[in-house]
Parts: structure tokens; C-alpha cells; sequence
């Protein structure tokens, strides 16, 4: 007997060993600077210094101030917008690439072409829209030339609408690639079966293919959700600093080392991104996918 | 086989995949409420031909006639052919209830809610699954699925049901079970049920009709006592897996094999010169025996055991195996020893044989 479970009871002890790095490392990058925030969104700050005197004033700062309440609105308005459109934009591709591509082969490929674009560098990605929507840009170019417009659209760079337009470009594809993965899951002669008993496409779609796909749309939602809310390169890149996110105001206060603020609106977005993943969370039961 | 009697019927259906023909121009009729075994060999194209009755695939040539209605051209979901997946097909995040109601929900027809409570659990109780409609499909075991899959397909109360192997992932025993419950449903429900398998011994025990599909064409059709005591050729033999089957030459009047030349009175038109004689038509002689007639010198293998009756393994000369069947009722089990040779002979009126020159 003490042979068969002594290697049991050596596993056992070295359990803990094994999380032990990425506890550490958990602690370290990620506990760690998550209570420092917290703890320093209360400090004191002065035009050139800041203490540890502890304060709500950056707190009231941030909620009496019709800039920083109204950048935090923008904030999730935008989310929401794009998580629509990657969602709209993101689920027939998907759908197509998922589960209407019959050859696994074309599909694997077809989904390889959807991250060619993360070949190229972050920035490069925002930036390449400036010529693409600017006045004298490609689209006003192509335009104007068909006779469509006599006038460039100004709106299209630098406003809410080409931060929007970037950013779904740029997420879309960690909707489609969740998606299509649920979608290639899906065993083929469920959907024959469907038919077989007298739905008709509209019927398999809305009772079948879309439940079974739903997974996919949580953890392809969860990180566009993510990176949007975090996002602060597209606006400040697309928008003319016209257009101003959480993001955008951590980078500004930063910058003028008004830490405590800073602070402040971190620990405002994260609590915000825990909210909107436990809300993904409960809709589906990821677990049992996994 | 009247018109009146008949519930579908296939006219020169022929479906090509690349360079193969999975089906190579099938004619077939199938008259009502009865129940039709189509057995065939893996690769024999008894899927796709389900597949085309059931429309999840256009023929690319010939018709489909359902009813006395070319389906040909209709979609699978307004068709009213039930078909049942080897797989089950069970909707993973559907309740047994709501599975079986699938149907009746989305279906073309609009069908009222209480009547669909009440369809729904007539099926569910006629499968021997009642109380379990709320259960998840990952809550049941694989024969319970395979019954909701049954009672899904039969709630809409087709006329035709076909079934891909349905028993074929289920354990031997409940395999059993499954094949005469299948039987007393289908008698129940007057409807056509076409059961396509790989086994011999299920497409026997469950058809009215067998029908033996090889290569992409129906090569016998007949009940089962027909196909037993009858196969129409060399493949069909083979296919039951009850026959041994010797190469040879036949010429009008007799048969030159292994096991010398013997007179055949009747010799049946073929592709190919085979003589096929039962397992259990073979008798095992010890060497110097008296024999009357066919005699093959074969070395004894080993023995398998099958309950009523015990199966003898010889080898042959040429490598190949010759099999004996030993019913116990007919005395008790021979104790061969193994490596030792013996002669194998039996009444060459039993033997049935192919020749090319044979008669049609």
C-alpha cells in the first residue's frame, strides 16, 4: 500500500509548489499594484507634489467635475458602440468562416487572413486610418472623384466617428475568432436534424446555431470589452482630442504627475471592467465549455 | 410490389463524390408500413443514399419519389421524412422535453401549445423514458439518447423513418433490447422505418425487406429468408458473413475447387466462378473417413464459443479459412485438436454456386 501512494502523497506536497511562480508573480505585477492604486487615489496632492496624507478630495475631484464625469460616460457610450458593431460586423463573418466554409482547411486559412493586419504594428494600424479618413484622404478622394460628393466629409477623421470606426476595425477579430470557434464545434448533423424535423434556416439560426454559439460571443465580447475600455492610443490617435476616454485622462494625468487623480480614475475603470465581466460571465456558463 | 402500396421509390439515383460513385444508379421501391434493412458494407454508399431520401443531399441524377410525390427538388426541412442520426444529434442545450418538442415548436406547421405538451409526452412515454423530460441531454445514458432521438423524430409522425446505424453505438446487450423495441414501435405506429447497417445479423433479424447495397447499387432485395437461403451473388454471400466461399471454375454440370470437382446441379449466373456453402452445412471428418462427396483437407485453428452453438475455425491448404458451425442441439461439441488435420465435407445439394455461365 505505502508504494502505491507515495508517489500520490509527493504529488500532493508538491502541489502548492507548482503555483507557487505564478502567485508570486500574480502578487507582485498584479495584487500588489492594484492595492498601491487604491491606497494612492486617496493621497494628497499639491500643484507639484503629493503626500500620503490621506484625502477624498481627488475622489470629489472626479465626481464634481463635469469633464471627468463626461469622459467616463463617453467612455462606456463608445464601448458600447463597438461592441455592437464588432458583435454585428464580427458574427456573419464568423458564421461564415465557422460553419458555412465546408472545407476545415479554407476556414483555417480564412481565419489566419482575419489577424494579417495584427502583422503590422499597433500604431501603425491607428495611424494608417489618418490617410484613409482625412479631408484630402483616400475615401473623400474616391469619393469626390465618382461625382458622389462635391464637398470632402470632415467628419470622418477626428471626430467620434473614426475612433469608432478604428477601434471596431481593429477589435473585430477577437469577436470573429471566439465565434467561429464555438461555430466549428457545432456537430454538423444537429443542424441536419433541425431541418429534418421542419425548421427552416431562420428557426436552426435563432434556436440552435445562436445558443450554441453563445459562448463564443461572451469571451469574444469579454475581450473587446476589455481592450476598449482600456483603450486610450485609437482616440488619442483618431479623435483631434476631440474625443476623451478614461484612458485618455490617465495618460494626461500621468503625464502631469497628478498621481492621486491618475489613481482615481484607474481604480474607476477597473471596478467598470470587473462589472461588465461578471455581467458577460452570467450569461453563459463558461465553465462547463472548458 | 402495386403502386398504391408503395412509399417511396428510386429511380436510377446516382451520386458522384470526386471520382467515386457512392451511388450508381439505385432503383429501389419501398412499400408502406414496413420494415426495410438496408445492409452494406462501410464505403457502400448507404449513407449517402439516406442522406438523398432524407434531402441533406441532391442526387445528381435520377428522382426521388415520396408519397407518389417527386421530392426530388424539395427541401429536406418541408420533406416529412424523419431520419435518425447514428450519432443521436441530440440538441445539447435543450431538455429531453424540449428536444422531442423541437419539431412542433419550428416546425412548418403551427402547432398549438397544448397539443404539443401532450404529443410530446405520448412519445416520450411510448419510448420508456417518461420522467425524465427534464433532464439534459448530458444527464442521460447512451440508450436513453438514442430513444429521445427516436421520439423527436416520431412525434411528428412521419411516414418514412429512416435510421443511420442507429444501434451502432449502443452496447451488445442493449442492441439487443433496442432491435425488438424498434420492431413493436414501428408496428405500433404503422409507418416505414428504413434501417440502414453494417451487420448482417441486425439487417436479418430486424428487416421485412433486406436490401444489399454494394458499390453504390442495391444488389439483392428480398426478405431475409430469401437473401439467406438465396443470395444473388458472390458479394451478397459474403456480405452475411455466414458462408464459406471457395474460387474456383465452374463449368455447366460441375465445380472444380479446392476440395476436388463436384457435380452442381444448378449453377447461378455471375461476375465470377464461386462456390458458397453455410457454415453450418460443413461436418468435420477425421483423415480416412468414408466421405461421399466434397472433401477439403484442412488444418484445425481454434474454436469460439457462441452460446447455442460452437463455431470451428479450419485453415485450408491455400491459407484461407474454412468455418464450421456446430449447432449444441444437434449433440454435443467435438473435441479437435489443434495442428491436427481433418476433413471438412458437406451435401453438395446444399452448396449454392456461381458461375459465369451460369443461368440467370
Amino acid at each position: 500500500m505505502s508504494d502505491t501512494t507515495a508517489p500520490k502523497g509527493k504529488l500532493k506536497s508538491a502541489t502548492p509548489w507548482l503555483i507557487a511562480p505564478g502567485v508570486v508573480w500574480m502578487i507582485l505585477f498584479l495584487v500588489a499594484p492594484i492595492v498601491m492604486i487604491i491606497y494612492v487615489s486617496f493621497w494628497t496632492q499639491s500643484t507639484f507634489s503629493i503626500d500620503s496624507t490621506l484625502t477624498l478630495a481627488s475622489w470629489k475631484n472626479f465626481f464634481s467635475s463635469e469633464a471627468y464625469v463626461g469622459a467616463l460616460w463617453t467612455t462606456i457610450r463608445l464601448w458600447l458602440i463597438v461592441l455592437f458593431l464588432t458583435f454585428i460586423i464580427g458574427y456573419p463573418a464568423a458564421l461564415f468562416v465557422g460553419l458555412l466554409v465546408k472545407s476545415k482547411t479554407v476556414s483555417t486559412v480564412l481565419l489566419v487572413l482575419c489577424v494579417i493586419p495584427f502583422w503590422t504594428s499597433f500604431l501603425i494600424r491607428v495611424l494608417a486610418w489618418r490617410p484613409m479618413l482625412g479631408k484630402e484622404g483616400a475615401i473623400n478622394i474616391i469619393l469626390m472623384k465618382a461625382g458622389i460628393i462635391a464637398q470632402p466629409i470632415e467628419v470622418l477623421l477626428f471626430s467620434e466617428l473614426s475612433v469608432v470606426i478604428g477601434m471596431t476595425q481593429i477589435y473585430v477579430v477577437f469577436m470573429v475568432g471566439p465565434i467561429a470557434f464555438m461555430l466549428g464545434r457545432i456537430d454538423r448533423n444537429i443542424i441536419e436534424a433541425a431541418r429534418d424535423l421542419g425548421a427552416g434556416f431562420g428557426r436552426i439560426f435563432w434556436k440552435i446555431i445562436l445558443p450554441l454559439s453563445m459562448p463564443g460571443v461572451v469571451v469574444g465580447a469579454i475581450f473587446v470589452s476589455v481592450m476598449v475600455l482600456g483603450e486610450f492610443a485609437t482616440s488619442g490617435a483618431l479623435s483631434g482630442r476631440k474625443v476623451n476616454l478614461l484612458g485618455n485622462i490617465i495618460v494626461t494625468q500621468v503625464g502631469s504627475l497628478k498621481w492621486a487623480m491618475a489613481s482615481v480614475v484607474g481604480v474607476i475603470l477597473t471596478v467598470l471592467l470587473g462589472i461588465v465581466v461578471a455581467g458577460f460571465l452570467r450569461i453563459v456558463d463558461l465553465k462547463r465549455e472548458l | 410490389m402495386n403502386q398504391m402500396n408503395s412509399i417511396f421509390r428510386l429511380e436510377g439515383v446516382s451520386r458522384q463524390y470526386g471520382d467515386v460513385a457512392a451511388l450508381d444508379g439505385i432503383n429501389f421501391e419501398a412499400s408502406n408500413n414496413e420494415y426495410i434493412s438496408l445492409l452494406g458494407p462501410s464505403g457502400s454508399g448507404k449513407t449517402s443514399l439516406l442522406r438523398v431520401i432524407a434531402g441533406f443531399e441532391k442526387p445528381d441524377s435520377g428522382r426521388v419519389w415520396f408519397e407518389g410525390r417527386d421530392i426530388t427538388d424539395v427541401p429536406a426541412h418541408e420533406r416529412g421524412i424523419g431520419f435518425v442520426f447514428q450519432n443521436f444529434a441530440l440538441f445539447p442545450h435543450l431538455t429531453v422535453f424540449e428536444n422531442v418538442a423541437f419539431g412542433l415548436r419550428n416546425g412548418i406547421k403551427e402547432v398549438p401549445q397544448d397539443e404539443i405538451t401532450s404529443r410530446v409526452f405520448e412519445a416520450i412515454e411510448m419510448v420508456g423514458l417518461a420522467g425524465l423530460e427534464d433532464r439534459g441531454t448530458e444527464q442521460i445514458s447512451g440508450g436513453q439518447k438514442q430513444r429521445v432521438a427516436l421520439a423527436r423524430t416520431l412525434v411528428m409522425q412521419p411516414r418514412l423513418v429512416l435510421l443511420d446505424e442507429p444501434l451502432g453505438a449502443l452496447d451488445a446487450n442493449l442492441r439487443d433490447r433496442m432491435q425488438t423495441e424498434l420492431r413493436a414501435i414501428r408496428e405500433k405506429l404503422d409507418v416505414t422505418f428504413l434501417h440502414v447497417t453494417g451487420s448482417e445479423t441486425e439487417a436479418l433479424a430486424m428487416g421485412d425487406t433486406v436490401a444489399v447495397l454494394d458499390a453504390g447499387k442495391v444488389i439483392q432485395s428480398g426478405n431475409s429468408s430469401e437473401i439467406y437461403d438465396a443470395p444473388a451473388s458472390p458479394d451478397v454471400a459474403l456480405f452475411l458473413n455466414r458462408f464459406n466461399l471457395f474460387d474456383g471454375v465452374a463449368t455447366g454440370t460441375t465445380f472444380r475447387g479446392p476440395f476436388g470437382q463436384v457435380a452442381t446441379p444448378v449453377v447461378r449466373k455471375a461476375s465470377r466462378d464461386v462456390y458458397a456453402i453455410r457454415y453450418d452445412r460443413v461436418q468435420v471428418f477425421n483423415m480416412g473417413d468414408a466421405i461421399p462427396g466434397p472433401a477439403l483437407d484442412a488444418r484445425y485453428v481454434a474454436s469460439e464459443y457462441l452460446g447455442s452453438s460452437i463455431m470451428y475455425f479450419f485453415e485450408a491448404a491455400d491459407g484461407k479459412t474454412v468455418e464450421a458451425e456446430h449447432h449444441l442441439s444437434f449433440g454435443d461439441p467435438q473435441d479437435y485438436k489443434v495442428g491436427q488435420h481433418y476433413v471438412l465435407s458437406w451435401d453438395p445439394a446444399q452448396a449454392i454456386v456461381f458461375g459465369q455461365e451460369g443461368a440467370e
